[in-house]
């Protein structure tokens, strides 16, 4: 259950998610995570849906919403995971809506990740700590915190992925993602965000 | 709530403006009477008026109200000494003014400063016990601090004496559902929808509501959202079919 997995992120999923808690920098915002589980070991983050920026409180249970199973199912992933970023920049602590619907991840991905974007901790791309804390449910069913024993169960795939980030914040890329809210607002923008990386 | 016709006219102005096709001034003027959020354009707009000594001056007495915008917005961009700069020029036109004292007390609460914000705001409700804006401002300080319990004080009190504030309402509404208070939050979406019939997010964020409260709620929450497919995204009636 999570016991000894590392946990890797992909650049695209690790700066797509930290974009979108910039661009509703007043707001808290959430968003699923996309993956697989990897040589039996380790657990793959290899893409995010941002979903919301409004009313997260009231948001149907994640089986009711769109699960983008068709697209992502198709290159081998589910999900495996659930992002959240807090409304104040300075919150570090777990909401229990993010442990609601982090609970309702866990039931079907019982190494399923619960990430908390820290954007207040950021600063111009030093370091190779990812900008975000972990959590995973353990045998006590509650969620910890990994790495806050000093382990580095939790890293950003590529190594210079702080280095890159940073440079999509400094040309203000994050107005470029779209959500899944920005969808139900206007149909023609693909939460998907296909161009984004381009 | 702004209606999509007017959020349609504000993002074409913005885009207008940001790609140097002139303005500015109305660009401005509409996000303060719709009372949106854009500070970062509001900051970047606004200074490009307030520092070109033709443009500052063509706007007349209404060049004061800019700098009370562009300050706010500064505040809200971390940019204090920008805010500072502003503030000082509405000092030197207005001295002692309670509006101008106002914002100095926001501009405390921007550095963190809260006990001394706090004290700033009881001595300034000392002189106008009604002033609307100070009272929200102290909830604003309570949110920010994280105490949303003693946000949500604030903020029934403040709407024991303004209670047709939509703003407060909807603001109350959001810090309760985010505690999960469900019942408390569609008493004030049920203020909200009474005092704005016809506007649909009222009806749209209570029907999401009603399924939280209860799973037998659900026939009210599909009442709910029927009645909002009636109504024009404007909050006008969709005029019946021949």
């Amino acid at each position: 259950m999570g016991g000894e997995l590392r946990y890797e992120i992909g650049q695209n999923a690790y700066i797509k998610l930290v974009l979108h808690a910039l661009k509703h920098k007043t707001a808290a915002v959430n968003g699923v995570l996309l993956g697989r589980l990897s040589g039996g070991d380790a657990v793959e983050i290899a893409d995010a849906v941002p979903s919301f920026h409004s009313h997260l409180g009231l948001l149907p249970s994640p089986r009711d919403r769109p699960s983008s199973e068709e697209y992502y199912g198709a290159q081998g992933m589910y999900i495996v995971g659930y992002f959240h970023a807090n409304e104040r920049f300075n919150d570090f602590e777990l909401s229990n809506v993010a442990r609601n619907i982090g609970d309702h991840v866990h039931r079907y991905f019982p190494q399923a990740a619960l990430i908390l974007v820290e954007t207040g901790s950021f600063t111009k791309g030093e370091g190779q700590e990812p900008v975000m804390q972990l959590y995973t449910k353990d045998s006590s069913k509650s969620w910890k915190l990994v790495g806050s024993d000093g382990g580095s169960r939790f890293s950003t795939k590529e190594p210079s992925a702080n280095v890159v980030l940073w440079d999509y914040i400094s040309t203000q890329k994050w107005q470029d993602v779209v959500d899944f809210d920005d969808h139900l607002d206007d149909i023609s923008k693909d939460w998907l965000n296909p161009e984004l990386f381009k | 709530m702004v209606s999509k016709t007017e959020e349609a006219q504000v993002n074409r102005l913005e885009n207008q403006v940001d790609n140097g096709g002139g303005g500015a001034w109305e660009y401005l003027c509409l996000v303060r009477k719709l009372k949106l959020r854009r500070s970062d354009k509001v900051l970047k707009h606004g200074l490009s008026i307030l520092n070109d000594p033709s443009k500052r001056s063509s706007l007349g007495h209404e060049e004061w109200t800019l700098y009370e915008q562009v300050a706010i917005a500064a505040m809200d961009c971390q940019c204090l000494d920008v805010a500072k700069g502003c503030i000082n020029v509405l000092q030197k036109k207005f001295p002692g003014s309670k509006r101008v004292g106002r914002l100095e007390a926001m501009l405390l609460e921007a550095k963190g400063s809260w006990a001394e914000a706090g004290k700033a705001y009881s001595s300034l409700l000392e002189d106008n016990a009604l002033d609307q804006v100070i009272h929200k401002r102290r909830a604003a300080m309570e949110k920010a601090q994280g105490n949303l319990s003693g946000a949500i004080e604030c903020l029934n009190k403040y709407l024991e004496i303004f209670m047709a504030d939509h703003d407060a309402w909807r603001e109350l509404a959001e810090i309760y559902v985010s505690l999960q208070m469900y019942k408390q939050a569609a008493f004030c979406y049920e203020e909200l929808i009474l005092s704005q019939p016809t506007n649909p997010l009222c009806h749209l964020a209570y029907a999401d509501l009603s399924p939280k409260r209860s799973p037998l709620r659900a026939c009210e929450a599909a009442g709910c959202h029927c009645s909002c497919s009636n109504m024009e995204p404007d909050g006008n009636k969709k005029d019946s079919a021949p």
